[in-house]
């Protein structure tokens, strides 16, 4: 199970996305050339029988198609209501996470997601970054877990 | 904020609430982002804003009713995710009142409420939908 950590969060992601925006058309992608020092990362630290923490990370055009899709306005750049719509999906996706993790007792809780900061622990048990590919832009998620 | 046809419970006083909370939370987000000054612009949000509120406790209320009516499982669950939603409401406002209207107070506000709302009425909503329709109750309440 705990080696399919991320595969849980990227079915929540694909769920979420499906949802939310109408975005069934995602596949993955790799992770290299992921311009991942522009654009919003957004942490949510995880605690319980895995702990640490997951980082989202969008491109701000993929932000600001989100925010276009969800609220049916235009938005031009990622601001303070960008951030925390962006935010509040990330919270969703980590959300139920947790209850799928649950079904496989794993018993975990959130955080309130935060401005990412750069990784000053590493050395994580599952430390990996997945990315997927959407008709809004890339998404990556970079997963840093260690097991209680 | 745009309605969906996917967003449909089945459920008629139901829809019809849901309806109406895109329409004021749409007008309120509308205000917010409307592209003028803060001075310009503050006493419509705070009008807006009321108009939702309101409105936010009054459904969240008649939808636990008919989740009581129907003996939803997932009644208790569902109503603390509606008390904290309303708890946060709450708590923002006050803040809000004390910084003397501050903008960026809101603009959070209104990003999260935006994402909050589309994923509780598409996910959590639908669920009551599932079960009414499972135990053959669903319709009737219209
Ligand atoms: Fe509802
Ligand atoms: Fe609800």
């Amino acid at each position: 199970m705990r080696d399919n950590v991320h595969s849980l969060f990227l079915e929540a992601t694909r769920n979420v996305f499906q949802l939310m925006l109408d975005l069934s058309d995602i596949s993955d992608r790799s992770a290299e050339n992921f311009p991942s020092d522009e654009g919003l990362g957004i942490s949510i630290g995880i605690e319980g029988d895995l702990t640490g923490e997951v980082i989202y990370r969008f491109p701000n055009d993929t932000s600001l198609s989100m925010v276009n899709i969800m609220s049916g306005m235009e938005v031009d750049s990622v601001d303070d209501f960008v951030v925390s719509a962006i935010s509040e999906i990330a919270n969703i996706i980590s959300g139920n996470v947790l209850t799928m993790l649950a079904e496989n007792d794993l018993k975990c809780d959130i955080q309130p997601p935060v401005p990412s900061k750069p990784d000053e622990n590493g050395g994580y048990e599952l430390q990996t970054i997945k990315c997927i590919s959407t008709t809004v832009g890339d998404v990556c998620l970079e997963i840093r877990l260690n097991a209680a | 904020m745009l309605w969906k046809d996917k967003y449909e419970l089945g459920v008629p006083i139901i829809d019809a609430q849901h309806r109406e909370l895109f329409q004021r939370v749409g007008d309120f987000l509308k205000t917010l982002r409307s592209p003028v000054s803060w001075e310009e612009k503050v006493n419509s949000v705070n009008e807006t804003l009321e108009f939702m509120k309101g409105y936010v406790v009054e459904h969240f209320h008649d939808e636990e009713e008919y989740q009581r009516s129907i003996s939803y499982p997932g009644y208790e669950a569902h109503k603390e995710v509606h008390d904290d939603m309303v708890n946060y409401v709450q708590e923002v406002s006050q803040e809000y009142e004390s910084s003397g209207y501050n903008e960026k107070l809101m603009q959070q506000f209104g990003g999260r409420l935006l994402s909050w709302l589309i994923n509780h009425v598409a996910s959590d909503d639908q669920r009551i939908a599932a079960y009414a329709i499972e135990k053959g109750v669903a319709g009737g309440e219209g």
